[in-house]
């Protein structure tokens, strides 16, 4: 391929009423990124067009935008890639999702500020620095938990396709939440329950509706769904009462007593008597169409050699107290070949400071 | 050809919510030479819930799952996303990590199992391309899918995270297009491609959140002219298809998408009766579908 298209969302609120696309033609050249062939456009055929960028080497993160539907920065996409990627001869550039375009590329961040305020994203030490002048310590194992969390550069691609965001503008975001793990969860720290009030208040935390969209765009590997995750069990261990949480009780009981979800009790279990009573009219539409089981509606069948998970219940139990869990770390891809693309990830820290 | 003969995890759907899933299943893949044998002790993944409470129990019972079909010596085929992201976890984690699986196995063994690894999780959906394969898939079409467009569902667990999933480009997949093709049917590209159901905010966030991304879906669909919507995950078709109605009259509009799950849609090309495929059960008529199915002959 010698050329290909750049279509760029453009706008401009003080002359335009729609958005529209405009399309570009450029030379293909290797290693060119998204962003250098914005430049070029910029240089030799528009220089109307308006984005934003600094360092060029995917550490500001200003230069997030949508590209070919997914957000991500433009300063580290190649075109060639992008091409063969999606097999085809045009790129598509556009502002990030879910926010409001201001001019062309550019989105509103600001909004996006106001909610990351929200979870004071600062380290509020619990005591005071060690007295011989040294820094705050902290346990490996401490660290690793919110190392992954540590390196967001605010570029706002995690939110692009939030898919709780994209149903409700009142979720904080998914690097919001990020940010309040980040804290929340560090040893040193010393408002982790105002911090978990401040999401908990919003319901925020249970919006996530478990898509790892925001993990799959991050340019900077930050696992904004795993911090969510981790803050729900944080949540859970400080004792607030949520509705994941009653869920999530249910569903081992459920395990521990049958070893299946009894999803018809489901209702009354979560939502008492009167969710029962509204969801009424679901469970006979499910049983009419020939989908439940009588049975289930009073209890239903326990699995096969169930004695295992009894005692493996109890064992584990015992044991939780001890076991130290580490959570993936992603570092970068590292294969890709026609169908799959597998990030790598394992248990090394990334090296950091301890 | 190699055999396929997989340990079959149902999870809790198809039990449940979901049988004619359950049943079409074991008719496709009868029909496509693929043996199953199912897991009659296995327990429900979790499904993210149990991590929160208590991540090492969900680990232990998810070990013991994948125990299980290291009993039989084959590889675990799951038919729900969530069930394979699940279960896909569970085992990275314990291979990656000596330390927890010597834990968990220490668990294990007080119900006389062990944890090896030595199973792979694997999906129905891949299991058809690179099983049974494409060439044979399109071989065995008596009544191909060409009066029909058809959008795809992929849902979450199918794809993301890559680092646990991997079996495409999460940004750009291509298998259920590519099954698609092969019954020779029109793929259908649309908004919600690779979007969200909103089933697992259910209980906590259906007005805010849930229902809103399930009428979206639908929409979507309906905006390029699908004449029905196709997922390999259950919890995306009870989603779409047994809460569409509540999610219409959240919006006040009508959507009226069927949702088909994969192996129904294999089924009818294949020359399966639609009685049979069980999609008299779903909530959306698939009336129409029936209807031109039964033309096409
Ligand atoms: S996993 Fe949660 S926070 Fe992340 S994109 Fe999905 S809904 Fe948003
Ligand atoms: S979490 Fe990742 S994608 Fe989101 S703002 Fe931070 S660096 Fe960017
Ligand atoms: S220009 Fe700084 S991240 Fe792209």
């Amino acid at each position: 391929m010698e050329h290909f298209y750049l279509k760029v969302f453009r706008y401009d609120p003080t002359k335009d009423e729609q958005p529209y696309y405009k399309t570009y033609k450029l030379p293909v050249e290797k290693g060119m990124t998204v962003l250098a062939a914005l430049f070029k456009v910029k240089e030799t055929q528009d220089p109307s067009i308006s984005f934003r960028y600094n360092c060029r080497a995917a550490i500001c993160g200003s230069c997030s935008m949508k590209i070919n539907g997914h957000g991500t920065l433009a300063c580290k996409e190649q075109v060639t890639k992008l091409l063969e990627k999606y097999n085809t001869d045009t790129i598509v550039v556009e502002p990030i999702g879910n926010v409001k375009p201001l001019k062309d590329l550019i989105f509103d961040f600001d909004w996006l500020l106001e909610k990351f305020k929200q979870v004071k994203p600062w380290f509020i030490p619990k005591e005071p620095p060690p007295a011989d002048g040294t820094e705050y310590r902290q346990d490996p194992y401490d660290h690793h938990k919110i190392d992954f969390a540590s390196d967001c550069i605010l570029c706002a691609s995690c939110v692009s396709e939030c898919n709780a965001l994209k149903a409700n503008k009142d979720y904080l975001s998914p690097f919001v939440l990020a940010k309040a793990y980040r804290f929340a969860a560090d040893s040193r720290d010393g408002a982790r329950r105002e911090r978990l009030e401040a999401v908990l208040d919003h319901f925020n935390l249970e919006w996530c509706v478990r898509c790892w969209q925001c993990t799959t765009n991050c340019p900077k590997e930050v696992q904004p769904y795993e911090s969510i995750i981790r803050l729900r069990i944080i949540a859970a261990e400080e004792g607030y009462k949520t509705p994941g949480e009653r869920h999530a009780e249910i569903f081992e009981k459920d395990i521990k007593e049958r070893g299946l979800l009894n999803e018809m009790l489901l209702p009354i279990r979560q939502e008492g008597v009167l969710g029962a009573v509204k969801r009424a009219p679901f469970g006979i539409k499910m049983f009419f169409k020939g989908k439940v089981n009588i049975a289930d509606f009073f209890g239903g069948h326990k699995v096969k050699r169930h004695e295992e998970v009894e005692k493996i219940y109890e064992k584990a139990k015992e044991k939780e107290k001890e076991v130290k869990i580490r959570i993936p770390q992603i570092l970068g891809v590292v294969y890709e070949d026609k169908r799959k693309t597998r990030k790598r990830a394992n248990f090394l820290d990334k090296g950091g400071n301890e | 050809m190699a055999e396929l003969k997989y340990a079959f995890y149902t999870g809790c759907s198809a039990k449940g919510v979901a049988p004619e899933l359950y049943n079409s299943t074991y008719l496709v893949a009868e029909k496509l030479g693929m043996e199953l044998i199912e897991l009659e002790a296995a327990t429900c993944c979790g499904a993210g819930a149990v991590q929160e409470k208590d991540e090492f129990l969900s680990l232990t019972i998810n070990a013991r799952n994948l125990a299980l079909a290291e009993e039989l010596g084959l590889d675990l085929l799951t038919i729900c996303n969530t069930c394979t992201v699940m279960l896909r976890e569970t085992k990275f984690k314990l291979d990656n990590d000596p330390e927890l699986k010597k834990a968990v196995n220490e668990v294990l063994a007080e119900a006389g199992l062990e944890y090896k690894g030595t199973s792979e999780v694997t999906h129905f959906l891949w299991e058809v391309i690179d099983g049974v394969g494409l060439d044979k898939l399109k071989e065995m079409v008596v009544r191909p899918l060409k009066d029909f467009n058809i959008a795809p569902f992929y849902g979450c667990h199918i794809i993301r995270p890559v680092y646990l999933i991997g079996y495409e480009d999460p940004d750009n997949p291509k298998s259920i297009e590519m099954i698609i093709e092969a019954l020779g049917g029109n793929p259908k590209d649309h908004e919600a491609r690779l979007a969200c159901c909103g089933f697992h905010s259910f209980w906590s966030a259906e007005d805010e959140v849930t229902l809103r991304l399930t009428a979206m879906d639908t929409e979507a669909a309906k905006e390029e002219k699908a004449d029905f919507m196709v997922t390999p995950c259950p919890l995306c078709h009870t989603q779409l298809d047994a809460m569409q109605e509540e999610a219409e009259e959240r919006i006040g509009t009508n959507i009226g998408m069927p949702i088909l799950h994969l192996p129904q849609m294999i089924g009818l090309a294949l020359g399966m009766n639609p009685e049979e495929l069980g999609l008299q059960k779903h909530v959306i008529s698939t009336e129409n579908i029936i209807n031109k199915i039964t033309a096409s002959v």
